[in-house]
C-alpha cells in the first residue's frame, strides 16, 4: 500500500509543462482559500505564496484560521473554495483533491503525536518503504540529522522529554523526503528554554536538508526569528505578508503592529513627510494620508538623552532585571508660533512605555530628555 | 412494520450508501457512513422501548385501563416501590460509609478491605438469594427482597464513590478547615455535596437491577414486576397483560432515568486549575477503629461469607457425583461460546457509536448516545418479550435462533462496551491517525494501524465486561434461548427450582469463579476514570 512516490525533488525544479507565473520557483501557492466549520467562516479568502527552500512562518492570535490552513495545505481537510498547488501540480481546486497520503507533505503536530504503541525507531520507520537492515540506517541517519543518538532508537515516546518527542516527530516527518514541510505549533507545549534549543535544531535540520518549511505559530518572536517570510494572520485573512523586518518595522496597520510587539501609538499631525506629535516632528516614509492620524512607533526608537527639546516626566517603572519598564507622560504638542492652527489638530501629552537599562536613572517624578530613532509608521485615525 | 424494517436492516449493518464521492473526499464522506451505521444501531437499540410503546397504544386505552388499574398491578407497584425506596437509600448509607472508611481513614487494612468491599458483585444477585434460602429457608417478602438486594448491590454505589474520594483533591477539604469547619461538618459541606454525580449514578444502577432482577426476587417468592412479567408470559405466552405490565416497568425505568438526571444537576466536579495534587489525608480513628472493623467484618460475613459458605456447603454434600453430569459440561460451553460470540457482537456494533462520540462531538452523538443509555436501561425482561413478539409476527425464520439471544445480549450489554471503548479512542487522538496520512499511509490502512491498534486493549477490556455479564444473564436467556440451548445460568436456575441445591452448586461456583475477573476489572477501572 505503498502511495505512488513523487520524483525526488532536484535541485532546479524541471519544467514539464507551459511555466504560468507563480508556477516556477513558488513551491507552494494558495489561492482564494475559504473555509467554513458549521457556518462559521474560518478562512475568508487567503492567498499566500511561498519559494522553493524558503521558510514561512503564519503568524496570528488563537481562532485566526492559522491552523486550519495548515491543515488545508496539509490535505486533512477540503477547502470551501480556491485551489492549492502544490510545486505546480494542483492539489486542490474545483473539482480536484489530492488526499493527504498522496501529497509528499510532512506534518509535526503540536504535541508531536508520536504513535504511543511504538518505539522511537518504528514510529520513525513508519512512512518508510524500506524494511529491515535499510530501514534501521535510515533510521540513524534521521536521528542523526535532528542530532540525537542512535541509542534513543529503542525507547518509547513516554521516555522522552518534551524537545526530544518533537526532534523524533520531525525525523519521522523527514523520512519521507517531504517536498514541504509543516509544523503546527511545534514548540508551544516545551518550556521556554528547552523551546529556543528545539526551535534551532529543527531550523537548522530543515535549512540543511533544504525543505520548504511553513510554521504556524502563536508567538511572533517565534514568527520572527524562525521565518524568512511571516505571514500575519487576522480574523480569517492575510493582514500582511513579508520579510520579519518589514511586517515589524512597517507593519500594514495598527492591530499587525500592536500584536507582533510593543508599539508606542500617539496621537499626530501628518503635514507632508513628518508627523508632528508629542515627541515632535517624527520623518516618515510614504505616508498614506496626511492631517489627523495615528503614529506608531516601536518603544526601542525612543531613547532617553541628555538635553533636548522633548521633555518626558517618569509616572512610575516596573523592574524586570535587566530592564525597567518606564512610564512617560510627556508635554502636550508644542505647535510652532505663526503658524495656523487647524481645530483638528490633537493635543497630545500622552503616557508612553519604554524600555530602559538603567533602573536608577528613571525614578518617578524624574524629568527626562527624549529623542526619536529612525522612521515612524503612520495609520488613519480611527474615531 | 416498522419492527420489520429496522430488524432487517441490523443484518447488513455494514452497507454503506454512495460511499466517497465523485471527488473521492474520503475524509468527508467518512463520518457519514459512520453516522448512517449509528442510526441503524440506534433504531435496533430502540426496539425495545418502541415495542412497549406501540403495543400500548395498540391495545387501545380501555384495555390499557382494564389491565393497568387493577388490585394485582398496584400490589405489585407497591411492592417493587417499596423495594427500591428502601434498598437504595441502605445501599448509599452502606455505600457511602464503606467508601470513606476504606479512602479517608487510617483503617488498618485499608487495601485488604477495598477490595472485600467490592467482592460481593461477584456473586450474582440469584446465587446469593439461593444461598440465603439455604441458610433461612422462610426467607421472603419485602424484608428478604431488601436483604438480598442491599448485600448484592451496595457495590454498586460503593465503587463509583470510593473512586472518587480516592481522587478528591484534599487542597478543598483543608480550605474547608482554614474556613472554620470541623471534621464532621467538613463531611457534610464539603465531601458529602461532591460525591453527588458518583452516588447519584450508583443509585440509579441500583434501581435499574432492583427493576430488572428477576431470580433472586423469584427465588424467595416475592412479587415484583418483572418476576409478574415472567409468569403472565409463561402462562399466556404473548398476552396484552404481560405487555401492559412491562409498559409500565417501562415507565418506572424512564421516571428513575428523570430523577437521575435531576439528581445529577448541570454541575461538574472537575477539578479547576493545573499542577500536581497532594494524596488524601486520612483521619484518624481512635476509639472508632474497633467499630469500624466490627461494621466491615459483619457486611463482609452477610455479604459474602454466607453465600460463599453454603455453596460449598452444597458442594461438600454433593460429593464428586455433581461434577460428572453431562449437563454441566454442556452448559459451561454453550455459556463460553454465547459469552465469546456476544462480546464479540456487541464491542463490533459499539464501535461506531463510541467513534462517533469521541471524534464528531455534535447534537448528532449525543443524540445516538441518549438514545442508547435510554435503551440500555430496559430490564432485560422487556427486552426479551419485545424481540420474542417482534421475531414471531416479523421474521419467524429468526425465532428462537442464537441470532436473536445475541441481538439480545448486544442491546443489554452495549454499555459496558461503549464507556470502555469511548475511554480507549480518547487515547488515540485524531491526530496520531493524522500524521499517518502525513506519512504516506490512507486514511483506511493509517486507521488500522493507529486507531484500531490503540483502542485495542479498551476494547479488550469491554468485551470482557460483556461476556460476563453474559455468563450471569438469566431472564432475557431464559425467554430467549434456542431448544436445547443452556447456559450456566439457566441450568443454575432450573436446578434450584427444582430443589436440587446440590447439583446447582457447581453452577454457582464456577459463575462466582467467572465473575471475579470482572468485578477485579470493574474495581480497577473505577480508579482509573474518576475525576471525570
Amino acid at each position: 500500500m505503498t502511495p505512488p512516490r513523487r520524483p525526488v525533488p532536484a535541485l532546479a525544479p524541471k519544467l514539464e509543462f507551459e511555466p504560468t507565473p507563480g508556477h516556477v520557483t513558488d513551491h507552494l501557492q494558495v489561492t482564494g482559500a475559504r473555509k467554513s466549520f458549521g457556518g462559521t467562516e474560518v478562512l475568508k479568502g487567503v492567498d499566500l505564496t511561498v519559494a522553493q527552500g524558503r521558510t514561512t512562518a503564519i503568524v496570528g492570535a488563537s481562532g485566526s484560521g492559522k491552523t486550519t490552513l495548515l491543515r488545508l495545505i496539509a490535505g486533512f481537510e477540503a477547502a470551501d473554495a480556491g485551489s492549492i498547488f502544490l510545486d505546480g501540480t494542483e492539489v486542490a481546486g474545483p473539482g480536484k483533491w489530492v488526499p493527504a497520503h498522496k501529497r509528499s507533505v510532512g506534518y509535526v503536530a503540536q504535541d508531536g503525536a508520536l504513535f504511543p504503541h511504538l518505539s522511537v525507531g518504528q514510529n520513525i520507520a513508519f512512512g518508510l518503504p524500506e524494511r529491515g537492515r535499510a530501514a534501521n540506517t535510515r533510521v540513524g541517519e534521521l536521528l542523526e540529522m535532528v542530532s540525537m543518538d542512535h541509542s534513543y532508537a529503542k525507547r518509547r515516546p513516554s521516555q522522552l522529554s518534551g524537545g526530544q518527542q518533537q526532534r523524533v516527530a520531525l525525523a519521522r516527518a523527514l523520512a519521507r523526503r517531504p517536498e514541504l514541510m509543516l509544523l503546527d505549533e511545534p514548540f508551544s507545549a516545551l518550556d521556554a528554554g528547552l523551546r529556543v534549543a528545539t526551535r534551532r535544531t529543527v531550523s537548522k535540520t530543515l535549512t540543511d536538508a533544504g525543505v520548504t518549511t511553513i510554521l504556524v505559530t502563536h508567538d511572533q518572536a517565534e514568527a520572527l526569528s524562525f521565518a524568512d517570510q511571516v505571514a500575519v494572520m487576522r480574523d480569517g485573512r492575510l493582514a500582511q505578508i513579508g520579510s520579519p523586518f518589514v511586517v515589524y518595522t512597517r507593519p500594514s496597520d495598527r492591530a499587525t503592529a500592536e500584536f507582533l510587539g510593543d508599539a508606542v501609538i500617539l496621537e499626530a499631525w501628518m503635514e507632508g513627510s513628518l508627523a508632528l506629535c508629542s515627541l515632535g516632528g517624527i520623518p516618515v516614509r510614504r505616508p498614506p494620508v496626511q492631517g489627523r492620524v495615528h503614529l506608531m512607533l516601536r518603544p526601542e526608537q525612543i531613547r532617553i538623552t541628555e538635553g533636548g527639546k522633548i521633555r518626558g516626566k517618569v509616572v512610575d517603572t516596573d523592574y524586570f532585571g535587566p530592564e525597567t519598564t518606564v512610564r512617560i507622560q510627556l508635554a502636550p504638542i508644542v505647535v510652532d508660533e505663526g503658524r495656523p492652527v487647524d481645530p483638528h489638530q490633537p493635543v497630545g501629552g500622552e503616557v508612553i512605555n519604554i524600555r530602559h537599562w538603567n533602573a536608577m536613572l528613571a525614578r518617578p517624578g524624574t524629568e527626562l530628555s527624549l529623542k526619536v530613532v529612525g522612521e515612524g509608521v503612520v495609520f488613519p485615525w480611527e474615531g | 412494520m416498522v419492527f420489520m424494517k429496522s430488524t432487517t436492516a441490523v443484518g447488513t449493518p455494514r452497507r454503506k450508501t454512495h460511499h466517497g464521492g465523485p471527488k473521492g473526499r474520503s475524509t468527508r464522506s467518512g463520518p457519514w457512513a459512520v453516522v448512517v451505521l449509528c442510526l441503524v444501531i440506534a433504531l435496533f437499540s430502540l426496539l425495545p422501548l418502541g415495542y412497549v410503546a406501540v403495543m400500548t397504544v395498540d391495545a387501545g386505552w380501555d384495555t390499557v385501563v382494564k389491565l393497568v388499574f387493577r388490585a394485582r398491578v398496584a400490589d405489585l407497584l407497591l411492592n417493587t416501590v417499596a423495594l427500591v425506596v428502601i434498598t437504595v437509600p441502605l445501599c448509599v448509607v452502606l455505600g457511602i460509609a464503606g467508601a470513606w472508611l476504606v479512602e479517608r481513614t487510617r483503617l488498618r487494612g485499608h487495601k485488604f478491605w477495598a477490595v472485600m468491599l467490592a467482592a460481593p458483585l461477584a456473586i450474582p444477585a440469584f446465587v446469593n438469594s439461593y444461598a440465603w434460602v439455604s441458610a433461612i429457608p422462610s426467607l421472603g417478602g419485602i424484608f428478604g427482597g431488601v436483604l438480598i438486594s442491599t448485600l448484592s448491590y451496595f457495590p454498586l454505589v460503593y465503587i463509583p464513590v470510593a473512586a472518587v474520594l480516592s481522587r478528591m483533591d484534599p487542597a478543598l477539604e483543608q480550605t474547608g478547615s482554614s474556613l472554620g469547619l470541623g471534621p464532621w461538618r467538613i463531611f457534610f459541606r464539603v465531601v458529602l455535596p461532591q460525591l453527588r454525580l458518583a452516588t447519584a449514578g450508583g443509585a440509579l444502577l441500583v434501581s435499574l437491577h432492583l427493576l430488572a432482577e428477576y431470580g433472586a426476587f423469584a427465588m424467595i417468592q416475592f412479587d415484583t414486576f418483572t418476576t409478574a412479567i415472567y409468569d403472565q408470559f409463561r402462562s399466556t405466552f404473548n398476552g396484552a397483560a404481560a405487555n401492559m405490565l412491562a409498559s409500565v416497568l417501562v415507565l418506572l425505568c424512564l421516571l428513575l432515568l428523570l430523577g437521575e438526571t435531576k439528581a445529577r444537576g448541570s454541575a461538574r466536579y472537575a477539578r479547576v486549575g493545573a499542577g500536581a495534587q497532594a494524596n488524601p489525608a486520612r483521619l484518624r480513628l481512635g476509639l472508632f477503629q474497633l467499630p469500624g472493623q466490627l461494621f466491615l467484618v459483619a457486611l463482609s460475613v452477610l455479604a459474602l461469607g454466607v453465600p460463599l459458605f453454603h455453596v460449598f456447603r452444597w458442594l461438600i454434600a454433593g460429593g464428586t457425583a455433581i461434577w460428572t453430569r453431562d449437563a454441566l459440561i454442556q452448559a459451561l460451553l454453550q455459556t463460553l461460546g454465547y459469552g465469546l460470540v456476544g462480546a464479540a457482537v456487541t464491542t463490533v456494533l459499539a464501535f461506531p457509536l463510541a467513534y462517533l462520540v469521541i471524534r464528531h462531538p455534535g447534537p448528532v452523538s449525543k443524540m445516538l448516545e441518549g438514545a442508547n443509555y435510554i435503551s440500555s436501561s430496559m430490564p432485560g425482561i422487556v427486552v426479551a418479550l419485545a424481540l420474542v413478539t417482534i421475531t414471531i409476527h416479523n421474521v419467524p425464520a429468526i425465532y428462537q435462533t442464537a441470532v436473536v439471544l445475541v441481538g439480545a445480549y448486544a442491546l443489554l450489554f452495549m454499555p459496558r462496551a461503549l464507556v470502555n471503548l469511548r475511554a480507549g479512542l480518547a487515547q488515540a487522538p485524531k491526530e496520531l491517525d493524522e500524521a499517518a496520512q502525513a506519512l504516506g499511509k490512507p486514511p483506511l490502512l493509517a486507521f488500522l494501524k493507529v486507531t484500531l491498534r490503540l483502542t485495542a486493549p479498551a476494547a479488550a477490556g469491554g468485551a470482557a465486561l460483556v461476556f460476563l455479564g453474559i455468563v450471569n444473564e438469566l431472564t432475557a436467556t431464559l425467554l430467549l434461548a434456542p431448544n436445547g440451548t443452556t447456559t450456566l445460568a439457566t441450568e443454575f436456575w432450573s436446578l434450584s427450582s427444582e430443589i436440587d441445591y446440590t447439583g446447582a452448586a457447581p453452577y454457582a461456583l464456577l459463575m462466582i469463579l467467572l465473575s471475579a475477573p470482572m468485578t477485579y476489572l470493574l474495581f480497577a477501572q473505577s480508579k482509573k476514570a474518576a475525576g471525570q
